[in-house]
């Protein structure tokens, strides 16, 4: 062999793993087993270094010291060679044993696939992962045997930057969500991959959530999580630490998830909580969840009839509530009495010195916290509502929006995605 | 502030009013009642499903041959069975994954193609089996199989399909009641309940070659790797948590024993019967059935029939879906029962398509179902030892069960048990290619 051929644009791993290790007078020194790729690093993980049989040793060999790599082997740059034992330095994964054939997170598609093949490039002076391959012809190319697996073509390739390894199983390293690619996905997918992993990759994502600085996306995390996973993945924490997210939950998540612990645990959360959190956790968790108690949210606007509707809309303004919870603002009257609610389209629409008491148009039928719940939607169905309000002793204590309502009503069938005689 | 009202009246006043049934926040999550209804749950229904047509007519065939000669093996093969059972069900639990995709994940692509290439291969053929099982628990009644099989194929498909996991298993639990059929069988045949119990405790072993190959063929339709696959996956479906270890476990157990104490039933009804009127050669479990007929009475042939159709029809279900699962498993494909074509489209088909095929094949008439049954005991045979193999290594590996890898106690067991399943199975395979023994 006089001339190395030219490299092709893409290597993959499981071509060049099994290869021999050659010197530098192309002698064959021994055999290719894994290869190292530090993660955590922006762009593409650079190859750090090779994990190489030789004399039935296994050996590190840094990637400095390495002049070629390619389908007919890797070859070094210098006849002699210094071997060492591997250790792994921290944010090193070895790509066959650590993430080929296991669950990466897609995160495109918000979706777990399986690494069949991962593929090398040669990228600003250095071999890189540039992405893996999740399509059948990765597999099939490992199944045949060398001569006929290299000329298959790459099938399903996933870029690198769309891709997260799970490696929990792997001590060095940590799944980490300052990562952007996790924090880009909605808390909404976040929380159906959680579903859909094993419990220790489930694991792996919720602790990279509460090692992360957003302690918004978490709770948004939990709230969107099934009853049985909200449980599951909240057990085993520290009552500090589920502290800390319920009180960033919205408080009628947080009761539903509290419900399901029993009295001494959900005692001791709430004891952690924050004095007007914990008041108003409290008072949702004696409701029902068939009547108007169990289903409304305690936070809402409420304001005098004197005001007008420019003030209106800068409190809306003003409010860090959820969209949801601001589609009307309340209004009280003189006697301190709710009157009935104003919706946000229609404080925008009248004449901005308007005074809420003019824009009420009719007293609502007042509903107290035992109000069943055919009452509350017949009520919301009659008078056009979106969000109705809930009085005991003639104080509001919260609001229903139309939202909770949905899913209330949506038949056994339909909350699951799939199934006829699908339950919940 | 409202009063609260006792969730089962609120439940009967939310009927009568026709209010939609939501959940009271602070609701008890558990009762005593669920906590015994989890006994019963894919461990059961695995170890069960093995009680199929073929296992029934291998069982025929020893109470037929032997009397209750070969009782006493039956304990050694529920130890065995329980082991393998309990590690499949611990490692489904700790990791969370199926068999299929730990294979993989440890051991490489190679061999969980390996692996799911048998089992695809083995597992059509005995969902063949199962369907003719079906259509002849029905013929003994006059029903023909044209009638039979699309009906039961097109039930399976819409109970794993259209279901969700929950109704599926529940509905799968259901379908264990006609094994019931069999324990009434043998107490109604009047076995010498004496010579039962005394050739259970007391093995006399006999040297020739029919005996011993009638003992590996129990052994054989009674661990099947199906079973070990189907198990580790549904739990991980069920979405069990570590907690519940020990229910799963428990679960795992008391099918397998369940299971065999069902088999040991049909060797003592028909042992009762066939083999004291000197009825010794039984081809099909419908053979069983019409052979009881003259020497045992109409009621006999009746129960062993309703026996034959709830287990033939309970492994035309499970069959397909251990399939799929480890298919979708191993290939990394989206799964789950009660998944649309959209959703799994690998898994869906999969179920689809070996229904559908098993459903055809078992309508052509003169289907040769013993030569099927003996391909697929080699196709089995040279899969268990390596499935096995693999659970034993995987439960005790530290990587992959963390701290609930097994002790050196019950892995030394399940070394044991490993060994001499698998001796069994190669002695198996060994007798059905090269005939020796």
């Amino acid at each position: 062999m006089d001339s190395a051929p030219p490299a092709p644009p893409i290597l993959h791993l499981t071509m060049i793993t099994g290869t021999p290790l050659r010197d530098g007078d192309g002698a064959p020194l021994g055999k290719v087993n894994d290869l190292i790729v530090r993660l955590g690093d922006v762009g593409y993980p650079p190859i750090t270094g090779y994990l190489v049989t030789v004399a039935r040793r296994s050996s590190f060999l840094p990637v400095e010291r390495v002049a070629h790599m390619g389908t007919d082997g890797v070859t070094l740059d210098k006849a002699k060679l210094d071997l060492r034992p591997f250790h792994r330095r921290p944010g090193e994964v070895l790509l066959r044993r650590d993430v080929l054939d296991r669950q990466l997170i897609n995160v495109d598609g918000a979706r777990l696939v399986r690494a069949n093949e991962i593929e090398l490039a040669h990228v600003t002076g250095e071999w890189r992962v540039v992405g893996v391959d999740t399509g059948a012809r990765g597999g099939l190319r490992r199944l045949l045997p060398r001569v006929l697996g290299r000329r298959i073509q790459t099938g399903g390739f996933l870029d690198w930057a769309s891709v997260e390894p799970f490696v929990g199983h792997v001590p060095t390293v940590r799944l980490s969500v300052s990562h952007p690619k996790l924090a880009k996905l909605h808390p909404a997918q976040i929380a159906d991959l959680v579903e859909a992993a094993s419990h220790s990759e489930g694991e792996e994502i919720i602790r990279a959530l509460g090692e992360g600085d957003d302690r918004e996306l978490e709770a948004d995390v939990y709230e969107e999580l099934d009853d049985q996973h909200q449980v599951e993945f909240i057990e085993d924490r520290s009552d500090a630490e589920v502290a800390r997210v319920l009180t960033h939950m919205e408080a009628d998540d947080a009761a539903d998830l509290l419900a399901e612990f029993d009295d001494e645990r959900r005692e001791a959360m709430l004891a952690l909580l924050p004095a007007r959190e914990r008041t108003k956790i409290r008072s949702l968790l004696g409701y029902d969840a068939a009547e108007a108690g169990g289903l409304m949210s305690p936070d809402f606007i409420l304001l005098s009839a004197e005001l007008t509707a420019d003030d209106a809309l800068r409190e809306i303004r003003r409010s860090d509530l959820p969209h949801e919870l601001l589609g009307a603002v309340f209004v009280y009257g003189e006697d301190g009495e709710v009157d009935a609610g104003v919706p946000t389209v229609e404080l925008i629409r009248c004449a901005p010195q308007a005074t809420l008491g003019s824009l009420v148009e009719h007293d609502l039928p007042r509903l107290a916290p035992d109000a069943p719940f055919e009452e509350v939607a017949r009520l919301m169905a009659d008078f056009n509502l979106t969000a109705a309000p809930v009085v005991l002793d003639g104080r509001m204590v919260g609001a229903i929006t139309v939202d909770d309502v949905l899913e209330a009503m949506l038949p056994k069938g339909w909350r699951r995605r799939f199934g006829l005689l699908g339950e919940d | 502030m409202p009063v609260r009202v006792p969730p089962p009246i609120r439940r009967v006043r939310a009927g009568l009013r026709g209010r939609p049934r939501l959940p009271a926040r602070l609701s008890p999550r558990r009762s005593r009642l669920f906590l015994l209804l989890g006994l019963l749950g894919p461990g059961l229904i695995a170890a069960n499903a093995g009680n199929e047509a073929g296992g029934i007519a291998t069982y025929s065939q020893v109470g037929a041959k032997y009397g209750y000669g070969l009782l006493w093996m039956m304990v050694i093969i529920t130890l065995s069975l329980a082991v393998v059972q309990m590690l499949a069900a611990r490692m489904g639990v700790v990791t969370g994954k199926g068999l299929a995709e730990l294979i993989r994940e440890e051991y490489g692509l190679r061999w969980s193609v390996f692996a799911t290439t048998s089992v695809v291969v083995a597992n059509v053929g005995i969902c063949i089996s199962d369907f003719v099982g079906v259509s002849a628990a029905l013929g003994l009644a006059g029903v023909p199989t044209q009638v039979t099989a699309p009906l039961a194929g097109l039930g399976v498909w819409l109970i794993i399909v259209r279901g969700s996991y929950k109704s599926a298993e529940r509905v799968f639990i259901w379908f264990t009641i006609p094994f019931f059929a069999y324990p009434i069988a043998a107490i109604l045949a009047h076995p010498h309940w004496g010579a039962v119990g005394h050739s259970i405790i007391a093995p006399h072993i006999h040297t020739n070659s029919q005996y011993l190959l009638l003992f590996i063929a129990t052994a054989g339709t009674t661990i099947t790797p199906y079973m070990q696959l189907y198990l580790q996956s549904a739990i991980v479906e069920r979405g069990t948590r570590v907690e519940e270890l020990g229910h799963e476990q428990a679960d795992a157990v008391s099918g397998a024993i369940f299971a065999n104490v069902i088999a040991s039933f049909i060797i003592i009804a028909t042992g009762a019967t066939l083999f004291t009127h000197g009825v010794h050669s039984i081809h099909s479990a419908a053979d069983a059935a019409r052979a009881l007929r003259p020497v045992a009475g109409r009621y006999a042939e009746v129960l062993f029939g309703v026996g034959l159709f709830g287990a033939s029809l309970l492994a035309c279900a499970i069959l397909p879906i251990a399939t799929s699962y480890v298919v979708a498993e191993s290939l990394g494909y989206e799964k789950g029962i009660g998944r649309g074509r959209s959703e799994a489209p690998v898994f869906v088909s999969m179920i689809t398509g070996m229904i559908g095929v098993a459903m055809i094949v078992a309508m052509i008439p003169g289907i040769p179902v013993i030569s099927l049954l003996v391909a697929v005991q080699v196709v089995n045979g040279v899969l268990l030892p390596i499935n096995l193999f693999f659970i034993w290594r995987l439960a005790h590996s530290e990587e992959v069960m963390g701290p609930r890898r097994t002790g050196p106690a019950l892995n030394g067991v399940a070394g044991v048990t490993v060994l001499f399943t698998s001796m069994l199975s190669v002695l198996l395979v060994g007798a059905t290619v090269f005939g020796f023994v």
